[in-house]
């Protein structure tokens, strides 16, 4: 008292420092001592559910799948039982559970029940769980609801204070359960199915179930492929046609020009070019869009095969052609654009289609260096579902381009081999080339000579089947020769 | 080209005549040589002066001389690899003389610019062996492209003229054909329509019989005689028919190792040959 009557002002600021003081320590303690007990004594690490997406890394709803739901007792506190619970229409029903407790890096042996029950399952332990356990739930053969959507798994638990709520986990993002799934499901129920399956050829590389979700998982990849080939194709015709004009002209420097860019491009693999402009680009700093850089080294590739192809082709029309027009009047401009190109094309459209038909196949080439086309996905899908239907589906991709082309190269085929005959019927068992023959196509229609598919048949069918199939060095008609 | 033209013998020939002067020695000389009716004053439409073709070192032609008047129908004659062709295909410039001058309507042909040659060259049709048509390209479009593309006349010009030239052929009736549906006979009558069309100012026919078969050379003769007879067309005419030389001819020339043997009205020469080596080769003909 002495102290704070000599003290005056001071003593009063003493006095409000210690009370200061003395609320913080206090309040510091309090809340030291309440945390625990107003914490949750479990807490939901995370939720997580096994993709069921056949190839895919989704989770799809209606299907069934695991849910792997992890939390953590707190220190002091005990937990008899948990229960999980998904809303509105997600099913535990037929569900086994596993339960896996932790305690550090050791594994607690533990004994409970799990009863599912609707949309909820509740796993009683015989002995509660002690303190900063890791509980692992595993639950199998539970579904997510089929429309799909964004789940959190919520619940409620046991501890010495009675039930508590669950907090809610992260959310799962659940796929709506497509027609396609559908498909699937009723697939995996048919017995015939697993009659297939069992097969261990038929199951490998065409399991029903795989093929169909592939097909739907495929598309994407054609739809690149078929894209990167059609944007480029038109380039590597005007660019095939350039170098072809350059390749038969008269000045030294433009044919060398010609040559030396057709021989490099045609003497190398698309893979080795491929390669180089992927990885080479950027190392000049130059980056180009994937889809794009592909676009451009598939047009290049396709535009040497081309230029041969035009070249072989202009070469084949008779010298009395340009003669002829010569005779006219006519100038090498108008000679080349009236009368040589109209004809050279004609015939090269059966040897163009091969090629067409070929750099479509080759765009696969383009997976190897990371774009995402057909066969890029096929490999992925293996990867993950370690089965080779995918690439089965990947083939059938390829064959529903291919096998129309092939039809088209052979009927166009035949059709000028028999105008060039002058209409009539053609003998048996012989193909005539659409190029040996000097004279060129009226429509085939003209003399109504359609009715003789089937003696044109086997040899043309042969040939025309095995024509994409070889190298573009040997592209049917004898065109694309090389020299 | 040039590699070429260093094995060749450089061969040296006169410049050519002026016109006027070259009208009045090629009129003396021809006078007597042709059944062509000469007018005042007329000049050839087709010089030929001291042509000289080689290919590599084998000489095809030696010193060409020859002159064709307006409306005179020249028939050659001569056995295979006589020049006969190499002579008609330099005055259409599809050969480049290695020498001399060929002159059309008194206008020199020979070493100008493709661009000046391929004016020139609309003066002078031909009519190929293998008939040449595009087989890409109607009967129709076939007669029209040269005049569109050459001549610029309108389509409906084209089509009209088009559908003239193929009537006189007789073949209004294929004009929407294409080649291969047409006869070879057919065809070349087309291609006959095709360079008549042009209205060149000479008519070059490179053996247009030859490929062929023998009941088809009939059709393909009489229009050839119409043309000869009624249209007053100047064609030099490379053949072995032998009747239609005798016929329609103004004038045989016979050549033999690119040389200019005999030459004279039809029926001296076949009658009369004066050179053994024509005698030999009518006789051998039959």
């Amino acid at each position: 008292m002495e102290f704070s009557r000599h003290t005056g002002v001071l003593g009063s600021l003493a006095r409000a420092l210690s009370v200061l003081c003395l609320a913080l320590t206090l309040g510091f303690a309090f809340s030291l001592a309440l945390a625990p007990t107003s914490a949750e004594a479990l807490t939901t690490d995370k939720a997580t559910a096994r993709p069921n997406e056949d190839g895919g890394s989704g989770v799809i709803g209606g299907m069934d799948t695991r849910l792997t739901w992890e939390g953590t007792v707190e220190a002091g506190e005990e937990v008899s039982s948990i229960t999980l619970a998904l809303p509105e229409g997600a099913t535990f029903d037929g569900s086994t559970t596993r339960i896996t407790v932790l305690d550090g890096l050791t594994r607690i042996d533990v004994s409970g029940t799990a009863q599912s029950n609707g949309d909820s399952v509740t796993v009683t332990f015989d002995e509660p769980i002690g303190a900063s356990s890791l509980v692992r739930l595993e639950i199998t053969g539970m579904q997510f609801p089929s429309e799909g959507g964004d789940y959190s798994v919520s619940g409620t638990y046991v501890n010495a204070d009675g039930e508590q709520t669950l907090d809610n986990s992260p959310a799962i993002t659940v796929i709506a359960n497509t027609p396609l799934q559908s498909i699937v499901n009723w697939l995996d129920e048919q017995e015939w199915v697993s009659a297939w399956n069992s097969n261990s050829f038929l199951g490998m590389f065409l399991k029903p179930q795989l093929l169909v979700t592939s097909f739907a998982s495929l598309v994407p990849g054609w739809l690149l492929c078929l894209g990167i080939v059609v944007i480029a194709y038109p380039f590597a015709l005007a660019l095939g046609l350039l170098f072809a004009m350059l390749k038969i002209s008269r000045h030294r420097l433009l044919r060398a020009i010609a040559v030396v860019y057709i021989n490099i491009l045609r003497g190398t693999p698309l893979f080795l070019q491929i390669y180089i402009m992927f990885f080479g680009l950027p190392m000049l700093g130059i980056n180009i869009n994937n889809n794009l850089l592909g676009v451009i080294v598939m047009a290049v590739n396709s535009s040497a095969y081309l230029a041969e192809i035009f070249r072989a082709g202009i070469q084949s029309i008779p010298v009395g052609q340009y003669e002829a027009a010569s005779s006219l009047g006519m100038n090498h401009v108008q000679t080349m654009f009236s009368i040589i190109i109209p004809q050279t094309v004609r015939r090269v459209i059966p040897t163009i289609t091969s090629d067409f038909i070929t750099s479509y196949k080759d765009t696969s080439l383009l997976s190897s260096v990371g774009v995402m086309e057909l066969m890029m996905y096929a490999k992925n899908l293996t990867t993950v579902t370690g089965n080779i239907t995918p690439y089965m589906a990947a083939a059938i991709f390829y064959l529903i381009v291919t096998l129309p082309l092939i039809k088209v190269v052979g009927t166009v085929e035949a059709n000028i081999a028999r105008s060039e005959r002058g209409g009539g019927p053609r003998p048996k068992r012989r193909v005539a080339s659409a190029v040996e023959s000097t004279e060129d196509a009226p429509e085939a229609s003209a003399d109504g000579g359609h009715g003789e598919p089937f003696e044109s048949g086997s040899g043309d069918v042969l040939k025309t089947l095995s024509a994409p199939f070889r190298p573009s060095t040997e592209t049917p008609g004898g065109v694309a020769d090389v020299r | 080209m040039c590699a070429r033209k260093s094995h060749e013998t450089k061969i040296e020939v006169p410049a050519t005549l002026d016109a006027e002067n070259a009208a009045r020695i090629a009129l003396a000389a021809d006078k007597d040589l042709t059944y062509h009716g000469f007018a005042e004053g007329e000049h050839p439409i087709v010089r030929i002066e001291h042509l000289n073709k080689s290919f590599d070192q084998t000489k095809v032609l030696r010193d060409i001389n020859l002159d064709v008047w307006p409306g005179e129908v020249v028939v050659v004659l001569g056995p295979s690899g006589s020049g006969k062709s190499t002579m008609l295909r330099c005055i259409n410039l599809l050969e480049t003389p290695t020498a001399g001058h060929i002159l059309i309507d008194d206008q020199e042909i020979t070493g100008k610019s493709n661009a000046d040659a391929n004016r020139l060259r609309r003066d002078v049709g031909m009519v190929f062996q293998s008939f040449n048509l595009f087989p890409h390209l109607t009967a129709k479009q076939n007669v029209m492209i040269g005049q569109t593309k050459v001549l610029k006349k309108s389509k409906a010009e084209a089509e009209a003229e088009a559908q003239r030239q193929l009537e006189a052929v007789g073949l209004a009736d294929r004009a929407d054909f294409k080649p291969p549906q047409l006869s070879g006979g057919q065809q070349q009558r087309v291609a006959i329509a095709r360079a008549v069309a042009m209205h060149p100012a000479v008519l070059l026919f490179d053996e247009p019989t030859s490929a062929l078969d023998p009941e088809l050379v009939r059709g393909v003769l009489d229009v050839m005689r119409d043309l000869a007879k009624n249209s007053g067309m100047t064609m030099i005419v490379v053949t072995h028919e032998m009747g239609f030389a005798r016929e329609v001819a103004d004038r045989v020339v016979f050549m033999e190792d690119g040389v200019v043997v005999e030459q004279g009205k039809p029926d001296h020469v076949f009658d009369h040959p004066q050179n053994p080596r024509t005698a030999e080769f009518l006789g051998s003909i039959g």
